[in-house]
């Protein structure tokens, strides 16, 4: 440790020797790193708002079903526990925001043309705060409690059902006895979404309303919990698991939507696999460059063996050389990272590819995410396999025997 | 004591197909406070011989003594605590670390042996006063000459106060009057402190103030007398 | 070889650990880029095989506007014998006739709203894999009896099997009340929850009965025996459609727009990543060829004092570049060929990734495009990187000047 600062010194000094070399390594590494943080903010951007959108297009981080609704999602299988009950159970917790709600498929009707869709049932002022749908940008209006007797449909749908704000719809759906439970509805609202399949494929009555269209009493087909963020919901599951009848099935969203659970993981992946590829790219250069300064230096490496030095302070000194010079790529990198990053929070219009992007879930503005994770993911990685790469080099340097070393012509 | 002490130290290069005694069957004792000068025509085995006492070469027989430790079978650890710790060095031929300074080259030994800055820094300037090149210590060695470059590594072995100088042509690069100035300089630290010189050199003046002069050919001792000193 | 060409060589191997990290940093990449375009491309083909042989097929003849509302007004009038003419006239394609409506198909016990496709049942196997995907009882037969066959998870959710009866209710063509009751006879399962969940084909007449559809359709659905083919082929067929009705052709990307831009955005991030390993692999190499010509000023000193000219030198370095980007370039190129082959053989499956190609209509397993094209791009892009990477240190040499060059060391 007393050595650190002499060699530190010595390291320094001998990085700049070669100037050239060194601002050509810098650049080498500055870019890579660079690509690596860009990249990745990229991807990150991306897939967290192909999940977000997933997540908020099926509202609530935790759910509660009957166990048999995922695979059957009919009103059979509906939770047998009515509102009044639930609303006993729960008003002694504290989660953020909570919500029941009747949701089945159904067709929808216009005097032309008819189609699937999800029928959710829903209490607007209870689900406000789960934030799929901004209510005050609807057009016309949105519902205004669970006993309203509008429907609120995508402009989308609207346009392929021929209809609009104001026109009679018939919604048809099953009742428990597998009846056809069908009934007319104006609409009075029409709503926009970022993801078309979500303007497409849902619509929007009064809870109460859908209860008694489908002769179901005061229960519901889920009930669903707020989260503080999608990627925390531990705290709220275990929360739901403690206070909810154990013969019910409660899930996350990631269990729910599996898709947008397995790429969160597989993204994971992909970012350590892009920064480690990236690295080697650049562990070749870097080891040639560590070799050619050990290659010019094997006299001086002599010398300093000769008066007393230690094959570890050799040893040590090339490998502080190696992480000054990535150090000083890195933060470059970085601040290259940042900069370039920093301007683009807005969103990048990648509308050119919009309809390739909806394919894969995603909007047509890409926002990069910077997670300072990913920024100390590649600085580590760049700093642990390059202190690896630089093993090689310093140990051979290390070995040299001080005669030969002094008196090598060349 | 003995300062060094060589036993029938031998040692063979192979040059192509011939073989080259650098030092064929040399046996040396070196007391306390000495002051050799080791004389050969050139290839006669100064720098090889000078090398095995500082343990920087193998003999491939024989034994090496230095301080009463057997050195030729010292760890390389060991070897480089021991130059580290008692033995300067001046080589004939690249001496200095290019990327330091005149000072920072001198201060070099003392830092990697622990001394403190402002030790260092008073011992430093110091020294270089006695080599007489105050003034140039922020320089490089590629902004000095050869004789300058020559004091500042004489300056650098003997610094730290070792017991034992090796000195491989010190004065080759160096005109009469500074010559004399440095070798004035070695005597006196020879007579006040007890350290001991082991000089490499061709130079008739150097050998003026040796106590005991060693002749070499083709790797053997020819000649070892004792002379008073200049 | 001649006395330049052996000299740059040797320069070459005066520091063989330099020059093989540097071709390592080459094959490296190299082997990368061949590997990665070669798959890319291998998942492109299968991207767009797969999503378009369940249902699309490679063009589709359909009413103006149909595409985007798929109204059902928007019919093709006499579709059957169209799709019949057609035939006849192209007898290496394969067509077939559609409907299409939304119904609300009813069991004993369940309901579900599921599109309705009303299809050839003789020639409906030519242009879709889901006929030939029936794990259940058969596919249909004849065009007008009252048969259905429907998705495995729909089956499932209505709970309904082999023989068992399905009431439609739905909306016909002029928007009247249509409803029929059909036996289910197949089940098909493609394995794409999204397809099996959604979708169910009856025999077109019947369709066209039940829709009141009057001997219309919705789409004449042409594959062709590959994309070329189909690319080719499409403006005749074009100009063999009736020309008073308006018909219009389709060719796949307008048929599935997102699949073109989904590989373009994919694409175009693919493209990043190889762009940043070539400008790594030209530092290394600018790095290493100016070293190399640095270290040697003082030699090139002499030479040019003896009448050389920095001309001829940087030819030299630019001789000896190329060499090394040929070694880097062969290597790599085999390393490639090798994985590559490897691949398109046996396939690539990423654990945890099954997921993820379902989703994109991708099998689990990846077989790579082995082409000229998809091994030689990366590697040839790289090598000329190479070259310009040494445009540097070559042009150095014209600010040499012998003495000073001989100064140095
Ligand atoms: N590494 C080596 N390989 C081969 N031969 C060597 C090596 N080092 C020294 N020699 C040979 O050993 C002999 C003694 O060399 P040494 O360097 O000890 O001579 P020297 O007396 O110091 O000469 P000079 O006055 O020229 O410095 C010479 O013949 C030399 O050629
Ligand atoms: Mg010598």
């Amino acid at each position: 440790m007393r050595m650190l600062p002499v060699l530190t010194r010595l390291a320094w000094r001998y990085l700049w020797r070669n100037h050239r070399r060194t601002i050509i390594m810098v650049s080498a590494i500055s870019v890579g790193v660079w690509s690596m943080i860009f990249m990745t903010a990229l991807s990150r951007g991306m897939v967290d708002q192909v999940i977000e959108d997933g997540v908020s297009a099926l509202p609530g981080h935790v759910q509660v079903h009957n166990p048999k609704f995922l695979d059957d999602p009919s009103v059979v299988n509906r939770i047998p526990i009515g509102d009044a009950e639930l609303s006993r159970a729960f008003s002694s917790t504290d989660f953020k925001a909570w919500a029941s709600r009747v949701r089945v498929p159904a067709v929808i009707a216009s005097e032309y043309e008819s189609r699937g869709v999800t029928l959710l049932g829903i209490d607007p002022v209870a689900e406000r705060e789960f934030g799929y749908l901004s209510y005050d940008d609807v057009e016309g209006r949105f519902l205004e409690d669970a006993d309203d007797n509008g429907i609120v449909i995508g402009r989308k749908l609207a346009d392929k059902l021929e209809t609009r704000v104001g026109k009679r719809v018939v919604l048809m759906s099953q009742d428990p006895d597998n009846e056809i439970a069908d009934r007319g509805f104006r609409i009075v609202g029409l709503f926009d979404a970022e993801v078309p399949a979500f303007e497409e494929g849902n619509v929007f009555i009064g809870k109460r309303t859908a209860q008694k269209m489908l002769h179901i009493g005061d229960t519901t087909t889920e009930i669903v919990f707020l989260g503080d963020n999608y990627r925390d919901i531990e705290p709220t599951y275990d929360k739901v698991l403690a206070s909810i009848d154990g013969s019910l099935d409660v899930s996350r969203w990631s269990e729910v939507a599996t898709y947008l659970g397995s790429m969160l993981t597989v993204m994971d992946g992909f970012v350590l696999i892009f920064m480690v590829v990236i690295f080697l790219a650049l562990s070749f250069g870097l080891v040639n460059t560590l070799v050619m300064a050990v290659f010019e230096r094997v006299r001086e490496i002599g010398l300093m063996l000769a008066l007393g030095m230690k094959p570890s302070n050799i040893l040590g000194q090339i490998i502080i050389e190696s992480m000054l010079l990535l150090l000083v790529g890195l933060v470059i990198g970085n601040l290259l990272a940042v900069a370039t990053i920093h301007p683009l929070r807005g969103g990048i219009d990648i509308s050119v590819v919009a309809e390739g992007m909806e394919m894969m879930g995603a909007a047509s503005v890409l926002y990069p995410r910077l997670y300072v994770s990913d920024m100390i993911l590649a600085n580590v990685i760049v700093l642990f396999l390059g202190f690896l790469a630089s093993l090689s080099p310093a140990w051979r340097a290390s070995r040299y025997e001080p005669v030969e070393a002094i008196t090598k012509v060349g | 004591m003995t300062a060094v002490r060589c036993v029938d130290l031998c040692k063979t290069y192979r040059q192509g197909d011939e073989d080259i005694k650098a030092l064929d069957h040399v046996s040396i004792d070196i007391e306390e406070a000495g002051f050799v000068c080791l004389s050969a025509p050139s290839g006669g085995g100064k720098t090889t011989l000078l090398n095995a006492i500082g343990g920087l070469d193998m003999p491939d027989s024989g034994e090496v003594w230095v301080a009463d430790r057997r050195i030729d079978q010292m760890s390389k650890g060991e070897l480089a605590e021991l130059r580290l710790s008692s033995i300067g060095f001046v080589f004939q031929a690249y001496n200095l670390i290019p990327v330091l300074t005149a000072r920072e080259n001198i201060e070099f030994v003392m830092q990697v042996q622990g001394v403190p800055a402002k030790q260092r820094a008073e011992q430093s300037l110091a020294i270089l006063e006695e080599v007489g090149l105050s003034g140039l210590e922020d320089r490089r060695p590629a902004e000095m000459s050869g004789g300058q470059q020559q004091r500042v590594a004489v300056a650098r072995a003997i610094v730290s106060r070792p017991a034992l100088v090796l000195a491989d042509e010190p004065t080759a690069n160096l005109d009469s009057k500074t010559s004399d100035e440095l070798m004035t300089l070695f005597t006196e630290l020879n007579r006040h402190h007890n350290t001991t010189f082991v000089i490499a050199t061709h130079d008739q003046r150097v050998m003026r103030y040796a106590k005991r002069l060693v002749r070499m050919l083709d790797g053997r001792i020819v000649d070892d007398i004792a002379q008073d000193a200049a | 070889m001649n006395i330049v060409a052996r000299l740059a060589w040797r320069n070459l191997w005066r520091h063989r650990r330099r020059t093989w990290l540097t071709v390592g940093a080459m094959v490296f990449s190299n082997t990368l880029l061949v590997f990665m375009i070669s798959m890319q491309f291998g998942m492109y083909d299968l991207m767009i095989d797969n999503t378009l042989k369940v249902f699309t097929g490679h063009m589709q003849v359909q009413a103006p506007g149909y595409k985007d509302d798929q109204k059902m007004r928007q019919t093709v009038p006499d579709i059957v014998p169209l799709a019949g003419r057609l035939r006849a006239e192209f007898p290496t394609e394969k067509i077939a006739a559609r409907g299409w409506a939304f119904a609300l198909a009813s069991s004993e016990e369940r309901s579900y709203g599921v599109g309705i496709f009303g299809v050839e049942p003789e020639y409906e196997p030519q242009v879709s894999s889901i006929p030939g995907l029936i794990a259940e009882g058969r596919y249909l037969q004849q065009s007008d009896a009252p048969e259905i066959v429907i998705g495995a998870v729909l089956a499932r959710n209505l709970r309904v099997g082999i023989g068992d009866e399905l009431t439609l209710l739905g909306s016909g063509r002029d928007g009247s009340f249509a409803a029929a009751v059909a036996t289910v006879v197949g089940i098909f399962e493609s394995g794409v929850p999204d397809v099996d969940r959604s979708f169910a084909q009856m025999p077109i007449v019947a369709f066209q009965d039940v829709f009141f559809m009057e001997g219309a359709g919705h789409q004449v659905v042409i594959s062709a025996p590959t994309l070329e083919e189909a690319e080719r082929i499409l403006p005749d067929i074009d100009a063999a459609l009736p020309s008073d009705e308006g018909l219009v052709m389709h060719d796949w990307d307008a048929l599935q727009p997102g699949l073109k831009q989904a590989i373009k955005a994919d694409m175009s991030s693919a493209f990043f990543m190889y762009g940043i390993l070539v400008v790594l692999v030209a530092f290394s190499v600018l790095n290493t060829q100016l070293m190399s010509v640095l270290e040697r000023t003082h030699e090139f000193g002499i030479v040019m004092s003896l009448g050389l000219k920095p001309g001829q030198l940087g030819r030299l370095v630019m001789l000896e570049t190329a060499m090394l980007g040929l070694i880097g370039f062969v290597l790599g190129a085999i390393g490639g060929v090798i994985v590559t082959s490897y691949f398109s053989a046996n396939g690539l499956s990423i654990p945890g990734m099954e997921e993820m190609a379902a989703n994109f209509n991708l099998p689990p397993r990846i077989y790579f495009q082995a082409t000229p094209w998809t091994m030689a791009i990366g590697p040839f892009v790289v090598f000329v990187f190479t070259l310009l990477a040494a445009v540097y240190p070559a042009l150095r040499l014209h600010k040499l000047h012998p003495v000073e060059a001989m100064r140095v060391n």
